[in-house]
């Protein structure tokens, strides 16, 4: 059994996404269609807590939209125990004032933005101020009122260990410190999918040309502190979050190709859609080797790999796609 | 060039639930695209019984160097290249197929190692690759990796700047250092190396999501004998420069605490600030100050031996859902810097 929210605004569909402004007022109704009580938070969203709703009841929170980020809402009752079952799904905020000094746009507002992030941004695409030569083709082109953006990507991390999902099956209660002490995954998930279904995901996927920088939402519902490497890029870490859960853009904005990400953790990365650093100058763009140039990502702590108990790589992973050369693009 | 062929590979067939997982394309293709290598270089599965303390002795699976006196080591014979270099790295398969993934390069998709995106091999190929970004990286092999990986198929890939061994990039700027030391901290669960090569792939559950590591080394030596091998500690004289690599290849959260100032300058193969990472800047660790690195992350940090003495180094592995320590508490491993005068 899986707990998850559903929107009727737009036909039920599981953990749907909510688009919203920094500063807007928003009002949340939410109804408990369980046998149990559940709640509403979202971490680092003042007044955007709804600490107990009474199975059929429906109650609402209205609050001021926070900082441009990347924000969970969830269950924060019997903590982690539902959020971890499924109740949780995304909140994208559109930052209020998202240009940089120099009028590049970013996921940030002004007033949060750091030098070290507006150094990426300010670098992409053949008309940067900072650095012309360095990522030719497209800044990073947002698409804050886009449901479906092409140059963006949100990847939700989980772990189900079923003995847990049965016990909410059969309505017995879990108690949350033996939910943790004793959680052995089975399952790791990317987007509720996994394996060779988060593979071929087109929600999922990253999908470009050389040139056509993505801005990756990455958040981590499950209970382990997760590695994800990629493969053919490596990825600018530009935000985390404070204890309070406030979207924090970092000052020191580190090149990876595997970062952390612990329980709870919400980071943004940018994939640059760079042309891979390390094939040859002689062989770029490739002759042979046909386009689009395929890589995965996937969780380094390799146990997140499987499934049941083996089936490698049927875990935590996904692949994005190089679809072509800057030359190419039409 | 090359006779490239990408029939029966995930590049030029298509790629359903069996050639994903259990049933990946084996194939020893050519080397598309090829080009006159500047270093060629060859690795080759082999296995050995690692001592452990308490007299218990289990498998690990490594890479050979063939063309070496002394090519059998583990972790696998470090690959060391100047950056710009074109690369040939070729894997001879033997005991089933494997692969060889350049962790942290960025090559094309054939070169990547990954058997769902390219092939498995199951007789040779030949990796091209041209580093262009000094620091450290590593090799491994991407079949089964939950458990191959496990089983110690990994190596160091060192790219030097172009100034050579003996310098490294501090904000793009090469800096000499005199001494170095590569730390590798991994957690060895005994249960997984009785397992065979392709434990788990066809849907047996052969418990490769139950981890309960109980042994642990740095760079391949156990945490009994880490103080004293050569392989781990580190001598310096007062006044050198100490350039020191971790990788981190445990399957859990690894941290780190160093007796001296510690200032990191590369993370995963890329230079912290200067004009070409205007985003980045080199950052110190304190003397004594616990970081964490986790499963295949790595620090290049710059030390200065400006002191005299014997300097602790702890490696503490935590387990990645409790943060506990592993094995009851036992999972630490210790080194140290010695500066004389």
């Amino acid at each position: 059994m899986l707990f998850y929210f559903a929107s009727d605004a737009d036909g039920g569909f599981a953990a749907p996404t909510l688009r919203v402004t920094q500063g807007d007022q928003l009002t949340v109704h939410v109804t408990n269609g369980a046998s149990e009580p559940h709640g509403f938070s979202i971490p680092g969203a003042a007044g955007a807590t709804i600490p107990s709703i009474a199975p059929g009841e429906t109650l609402s929170a209205t609050f001021t939209i926070p900082n441009g980020g990347s924000y969970f809402y969830l269950d924060p009752v019997n903590h982690p125990v539902f959020q971890v079952l499924g109740l949780h799904g995304v909140m994208v905020v559109a930052p209020a004032e998202p240009t940089t000094p120099a009028g590049v746009i970013t996921p940030y507002s002004r007033d949060r933005q750091t030098l070290g992030a507006n150094a990426v941004f300010e670098s992409l695409g053949t008309n940067s101020p900072q650095m012309p030569d360095k990522f030719p083709g497209d800044p990073w082109i947002a698409e804050f009122g886009n449901p479906a953006p092409k140059h963006e990507r949100i990847w939700v991390f989980n772990s189900i260990d079923p003995k847990f999902n049965l016990m909410a099956e059969l309505g017995q209660p879990i108690d949350s410190t033996e939910f943790v002490e004793t959680n052995l995954p089975r399952y790791f998930t990317l987007n509720g999918l996994s394996g060779f279904d988060a593979s071929f995901d087109e929600r999922t996927i990253p999908k470009g040309f050389e040139g056509e920088p993505s801005l990756l939402r990455v958040l981590n519902a499950g209970l382990p502190t997760f590695s994800p490497h990629i493969h053919g890029n490596h990825i600018f870490e530009l935000s985390t979050t404070n204890a309070t859960g406030e979207v924090v853009v970092n000052e020191n904005v580190i090149e990876r190709d595997t970062w952390t990400m612990a329980p709870g953790d919400r980071k943004d990365v940018l994939l640059p859609f760079d042309r891979p650093s390390d094939i040859p100058d002689a062989a770029w763009p490739p002759f042979e080797e046909p386009f689009p140039l395929k890589y995965p990502m996937h969780c380094h702590q390799e146990i997140s790999q499987t499934a049941g108990g083996g089936n490698y790589p049927q875990g935590l992973i996904t692949d994005w796609e190089l679809e072509g050369p800057l030359s190419a693009r039409s | 060039m090359s006779d490239a062929d990408f029939d029966g590979t995930s590049v030029g067939e298509p790629v359903g639930f069996d050639e994903f997982g259990c049933n990946p394309y084996a194939k020893n293709p050519d080397t598309p695209d090829f080009l006159k290598p500047d270093v060629e270089n060859t690795r080759q599965f082999y296995g050995f019984d690692l001592d452990l303390p308490g007299g218990e002795e289990i498998e690990i699976w490594s890479f050979r160097d063939p063309d070496a006196r002394k090519g059998k080591t583990w972790p696998g014979p470090a690959i060391r290249v100047t950056a710009g270099q074109i690369v040939h790295t070729k894997v001879k398969a033997n005991k089933g197929t494997h692969t060889i993934h350049l962790h942290g390069m960025d090559p094309t998709t054939f070169n990547d190692g990954v058997g769902h995106t390219s092939f498995e091999v199951n007789g040779n190929y030949i990796y091209q690759y041209q580093p262009m970004n000094p620091g450290t990286y590593f090799y491994h092999c991407h079949k089964n990796t939950t458990l191959h990986f496990e089983m110690g198929m990994y190596g160091l890939l060192l790219v030097d700047p172009v100034e050579g061994p003996g310098y490294a990039l501090r904000a793009g700027v090469p800096v000499k250092y005199d001494v170095e030391a590569n730390w590798v901290p991994d957690d060895l669960d005994p249960v997984w190396h009785e397992l065979h090569h392709n434990a788990g792939l066809c849907g047996e559950d052969v418990g490769l999501n139950d981890f309960n590591p109980k042994y642990f080394v740095i760079s391949g030596v156990p945490n009994n004998r880490t103080m004293k091998s050569r392989k781990v500690r580190v001598d310096a004289t007062l006044g050198d420069k100490i350039l020191v690599r971790v990788l981190a290849a445990a399957y859990g959260v690894t941290q780190v605490k160093i007796g001296l100032d510690a200032e990191v300058i590369n993370v995963d193969g890329r230079v912290l600030g200067g004009p070409l990472a205007p985003w980045s800047q080199p950052f110190t660790i304190p003397a004594d100050e616990t970081f964490e690195l986790t499963g295949a992350q790595r620090y290049d940090m710059l030390i200065d031996a400006n002191e005299v003495g014997d300097f602790n180094v702890k490696f503490t592995f935590l387990d990645w859902i409790r943060r506990q320590v592993q094995a009851n508490g036992a999972g630490v491993a210790e080194t140290r810097i010695r500066v004389k005068a």
